[in-house]
């Protein structure tokens, strides 16, 4: 679950400025890549100027401003072009540094494979301040016992998961911020009419530089958390325009143009995969223990019910995420929370308590 | 003066669709821009806010007097501000915007999926400064862009309608509409595309009724086919022919002008006004079916690219 923390913030990130201004940022996984290739190279002394040591909170925010001013970059020369020809020059930008850092023998010595943390632990919480800092990651994350005297104890994966969590909640507050103010509005704008928007006196292409910006910081913030916990990065997993994929079809099945939809986008995709993996209780696992013997050896067809659920369900996750999508995009083309909003007549937290009232009664 | 221009023209490729026009604003006057189908309006309004580069000649604006130092730097743009006229000759549609041009369009121009209030308050928003760049404040505390949409709203007979989502409005209602968001801007001058196109006979005196009460108080600018409304309501009439000004005066004169009765009224005040307003409505009517078919939002920005 901890997947759909940094995954829900990146895909949050990518709908900053695509569902915000309607530019579709497809390069975006760049961004991803270098939040979390600064943070590892930074815990590795590798970055110049910064020592090995230096907190992770600092690095991350580092790496962050990194990707900003990369965004600044890409975005001055990208934004003179709109539409499908955006979206394309962004995934070329992003195609290009994938290249680059999947043979760049500095970042480590097989950089194909990508580069792995060789220090301590990575910590989420107050730079320099022990008793305040949590460590994270999959296997050197620390635990926790009898949490502030109230007898419970937390593992490892679950300290991880509250702290990147509590990152992934400010970066969320902070961009429904910045939704809500004067400059928001003018993101909506753009997207709604960008020629109407010039003639009532903004400067667009400034707004979408800095809406930009913005949505890239966020994006390297999802990297950069993303690399505390797997303490590992590879070139693929970061940097490779599938990652913008990921976050482009959660948006939609979450709701493109609704900050929050991204996380129930990314919540409903990563648990129909975790419900239809192999992996413990998954759905294949459920029907070969849980059916009778003479139910697992009926005739389907030509083949015995046992071997459909092995080829047909068993690891099929994709094909039935692929399923869904599509349906989705005919059938609920506004995602999770903005067919919900439509329902309600706004949004969620303002309506579903009259809602809900009118059913107690 | 409040705008002048000095031999300003457009060609496209081998169409020159403004050619040589001279042509100057006094500030208070409400000036009508009349001539047949691609004679150059659209395209001398989209000059004027910069929305094309001009091929030749300069535009002048010269705003007048309330803060316009701040002004002024916003607009950037002008070269030759020695004095206090500004030189939009080369200036972007946001510029043109911020030194005080707004219009509105032949072809409703809104923010569709907004409500109307949203959509005359972020254009209110636009001429606020810095307000725009403000991401950490939110966007309730700016209560005096509220305050001035709801003025404005009121001000076109909208208000009653703040909280539709502008797509859902009536087609009169989204002219008014197109007119409040121009005004949202403070504008010192005000160009209007058109504002009674595809609007019902009896609609069309709401509207008539809301320029002449903003012109009371603004500079504007009129393209209207309806010669009943042009002839009744303007200071003056401007007239374009294959993008050259063939005449400039006040509406008596116009009227009686040779070489405009040849090109464009086609006998009016000759035969009788009858005939003539029957007339201009069909055109109307024909102008529209054009820009449907060239794709909607597409046919303003362009213009009357013939």
């Amino acid at each position: 679950m901890v997947v759909v923390l940094y995954m829900g913030l990146f895909a949050m990130s990518f709908d900053f400025v695509s569902g915000y201004t309607g530019y579709l940022s497809f390069g975006h996984a760049a961004f991803y890549g270098t939040g979390a290739y600064f943070v590892v190279l930074a815990a590795n002394g590798q970055v110049p100027g910064i020592p090995g040591g230096t907190p992770f909170m600092i690095t991350l925010v580092l790496g962050a401003v990194l990707a900003g001013l990369l965004a600044l970059v890409i975005g001055s020369v990208s934004f003179r072009l709109t539409g499908v020809y955006f979206a394309m020059i962004t995934l070329g930008f992003a195609q290009v540094i994938y290249e680059l850092i999947r043979s760049w023998g500095y970042v480590s010595t097989n950089p194909t494979e990508g580069a792995t943390v060789s220090g301590d632990a990575l910590a989420i919480g107050v730079p320099y301040v022990d008793a305040l800092s949590l460590d994270v990651g999959r296997l050197t994350g620390e635990s926790v016992e009898n949490l502030l005297g109230l007898g419970i104890d937390l593992s490892a994966t679950v300290v991880s998961y509250y702290a990147l969590g509590i990152v992934v909640v400010v970066c969320y507050f902070a961009m429904q911020r910045i939704v809500h103010s004067p400059f928001g509005r003018v993101m909506i704008a753009i997207r709604e009419n960008e020629e109407r928007a010039r003639a009532v006196g903004y400067a667009t292409y400034r707004f979408k530089l800095a809406a930009f910006a913005v949505s890239g910081f966020f994006g390297a913030i999802a990297g950069g958390i993303f690399a505390a916990y797997s303490r590992s990065v590879a070139p693929d997993g970061t940097f490779y325009f599938l990652v913008t994929a990921d976050a482009l079809i959660t948006t939609i099945v979450g709701g493109f143009g609704t900050l929050a939809g991204p996380i129930y986008g990314t919540l409903f995709n990563q648990g129909l995969e975790d419900v239809l993996s192999t992996e413990s209780g998954g759905i294949a696992t459920l029907l070969r223990e849980g059916l009778p013997a003479s139910a697992l050896e009926a005739d389907l067809f030509g083949v015995s019910l046992e071997l459909f659920v092995n080829t047909a369900v068993d690891g099929r996750a994709p094909l039935y995420l692929g399923i869904v999508f599509v349906l989705f995009v005919l059938f609920v083309p506004n995602g999770i929370l903005g067919t919900l909003r439509d329902r309600l007549g706004g949004t969620v937290g303002k309506r579903l308590p009259d809602h809900l009232r009118r059913y107690l009664r | 003066m409040l705008l002048e221009t000095e031999g300003l023209t457009k060609r496209f490729g081998g169409i020159t669709a403004v050619d040589g026009v001279d042509f100057a604003l006094e500030t208070g006057e409400l000036c009508s821009i009349i001539g047949p189908n691609g004679a150059g309006k659209t395209t001398f309004f989209n000059l004027l806010t910069g929305v094309l580069e001009p091929s030749d000649g300069r535009i002048r604006f010269d705003p007048p007097g309330e803060g316009d130092g701040e002004r002024r730097a916003l607009a950037g743009g002008g070269s030759g501000s020695t004095d206090s006229v500004l030189d939009i000759t080369a200036a972007s549609p946001d510029e043109t915007a911020l030194a005080g041009i707004h219009r509105s369009y032949q072809i409703t121009n809104l923010f569709p999926t907004l409500s109307v209030l949203e959509n005359v308050r972020v254009a209110a928003q636009a001429s606020r400064g810095n307000d725009s760049w403000k991401l950490w404040r939110n966007v309730a505390d700016f209560e005096d862009h509220y305050a001035e949409a709801t003025r404005i709203l009121e001000r076109i007979g909208l208000a009653e309608e703040a909280e539709t989502v502008t797509e859902n409005l009536s087609h009169g209602e989204k002219r008014s509409l197109e007119i409040g968001v121009a005004l949202a801007g403070d504008p010192d001058l005000l160009l209007l595309d058109e504002p009674t196109a595809g609007v019902s006979s009896e609609g069309v005196d709401d509207v008539v009724a809301l320029i002449e009460d903003v012109a009371a108080d603004h500079s504007v600018m009129l393209i209207e086919h309806n010669m009943e409304v042009v002839m009744d309501i303007s200071d003056r009439i401007a007239v374009l022919h294959r993008g050259e000004l063939i005449a400039d005066g006040p509406p008596e004169d116009v009227r009686g002008d040779e070489a405009v009765q040849e090109a464009y009224l086609g006998g009016y005040g000759r035969e009788g006004s009858e005939a003539a307003g029957a007339d201009s409505e069909g055109d109307a009517a024909d102008r529209d079916e054009d820009a449907a078919a060239d794709g909607g939002r597409r046919a303003s920005a362009g213009g009357e690219s013939r």
